[in-house]
């Protein structure tokens, strides 16, 4: 039996360690850790918000080069168009070294309102490292959009009626009053 | 310009003495091109036509839900934009016809028999273009109001955009003077003047506000007009402080600067009965 046993275990034991060997992620050239500098944005429709996200290395070897997205997801069901929140949604960093870091900036222009997590995924963009390591994504800020309708019908109205009639009539007088004299 | 023969050369001829002699010729010069202008010229209608433009924008900007997206200083923005860029293009067409339009009239000979110089001819011509941004601008005011009531930034945008405009007025003004002045006939001087409008507002309308790095804020900047509407855009929308971004009024300023100076250095030599850059 315990032959047997034996003899199972070396049959199964370098199948194991190989499987383990497969599943095992690549080594990172470095470790990345991704922030962002607040946690929580009240706002209202149409206000331009800056998050700042710091990228660092934090493990023993410098990085490879690397992207970095932010996102905008809706927690109550709105559809977010990302172009429609920032012009600028991937930026690149050049590697970093052991300990180095650097941060990144983030406009983003609240175009509905509603609920939402905005988070910056950092990905591998060497070609050693690209595909193979995975994905550094930052804690969420939480971004609470308040709607505002500020242009009014009832506002713009008179103005846009007065102003060119009255103009108009100045006009029409002028052009009369020379006609009668010359 | 009309020239009233008993009015101005009554001034000069015979030896009576100048009406208004202690007055500088471009003074003179500018009060007439103002009233032809004003009086029964083409300035109203235009302002008129200015301000149903503006009219339509904002009743869209109050009730089309797409424009209705926009934020207040956003709208703001918008509006005064388009007061800037139109009031800067009826100032240009009307500097653009000054000269070779009064050519192609008959009407120069009889302003050059005056005893103003023809630099204060080009200054005064210069003032009455003027006359009409200002008040395509004073037109505006109430748009731009209507649009930002309620948040601090009417003021700010207001007085930005009398300066910025007017750096603008004049760098174009002075440039379609001497385009006008140098043209051969009044169709080339407006054809060559909208050219050059086009060209400069054309990069300003491209998707994404055009190319980017260095050498894309390099050609913004070279841009007079692209330059001053992006100024506008960083103070009234970003919320920069005015004095952040003020590199952006170098082209502006150099090229209102650059005009100026050679409409007054060459303002005595290209006032001519005859059109063209060969001579008279």
């Amino acid at each position: 039996m315990l032959v047997l046993t034996g003899l199972l275990v070396a049959a199964i034991a370098p199948v194991g360690l190989a499987g383990s060997a497969a599943a095992a992620p690549s080594r990172l050239p470095g470790t990345v850790e991704v922030t962002l500098d607040q946690s929580q944005i009240e706002t209202v429709v149409g206000q331009v918000l800056t998050v700042e996200s710091r990228i660092v290395n934090s493990g023993q070897a410098p990085t490879d080069r690397l992207v970095a997205h932010v996102n905008v997801v809706s927690l109550n069901g709105v559809y977010v168009d990302l172009e429609d929140w920032s012009a600028e949604v991937t930026q690149a960093a050049s590697p970093l070294a052991p300990g180095n870091s650097r941060t990144l900036s983030w406009k983003l222009h609240a175009v509905n309102a509603g609920s939402f997590d905005v988070y910056v995924v950092v990905l591998p963009a060497g070609s050693a490292s690209a595909g193979a390591t995975p994905l550094v994504v930052s804690p969420p800020v939480h971004v609470t959009v308040a709607g505002r309708r500020t242009l009014t019908a009832a506002g713009s109205l008179p103005v846009a009626i007065i102003m060119p009639t009255l103009l108009g009539l100045l006009a029409a007088t002028g052009r009369y009053r020379l006609r009668r004299r010359g | 310009m009309t020239v009233n023969v008993s009015e101005r050369p009554r001034a000069v001829h015979g030896g009576e003495r100048p009406v208004r002699s202690r007055d500088p010729g471009w003074r003179i010069v500018a009060e007439q091109e103002c009233r032809d202008l004003w009086v029964s010229g083409r300035g109203p209608v235009l302002v008129f036509a200015f301000s149903v433009l503006l009219s339509v924008m904002t009743y869209l900007a109050g009730t089309n839900q797409v424009l209705n997206f926009l934020e207040q200083r956003e709208a703001v923005n918008l509006t005064l934009q388009v007061a800037v860029a139109v009031g800067v293009l009826v100032t240009l067409v009307v500097s653009a016809d000054a000269i070779s339009g009064e050519r192609e009239r008959g009407t120069l000979e009889s302003l050059l028999l005056t005893p103003v110089s023809r630099r204060a001819i080009v200054m005064g011509k210069l003032v009455a273009a003027l006359s009409l941004w200002l008040a395509t601008f004073l037109v505006s005011v109430p748009y731009v109001w209507v649009l930002g009531r309620g948040v601090s930034i009417v003021g700010p945008a207001i007085l930005l955009g009398l300066l910025v405009g007017t750096l603008l007025a004049v760098a174009l003004s002075a440039l379609g003077l001497l385009i006008s002045a140098l043209s051969s006939s009044n169709k080339v001087s407006l054809a060559v003047c909208f050219f050059l409008l086009l060209a400069l507002f054309a990069p300003t309308q491209l998707p994404g506000g055009g190319p980017k790095g260095w050498f894309g804020d390099m050609l913004v900047r070279l841009n007079p007009v692209g330059a001053a509407l992006r100024y506008l855009t960083a103070v009234v929308v970003n919320g920069h402080d005015w004095t952040r971004d003020l590199s952006y009024l170098v082209s502006p300023l150099v090229t209102a600067v650059l005009a100026g100076g050679a409409l007054v250095i060459a303002g005595s030599r290209i006032v001519r009965l005859h059109g063209g850059v060969s001579g008279e």
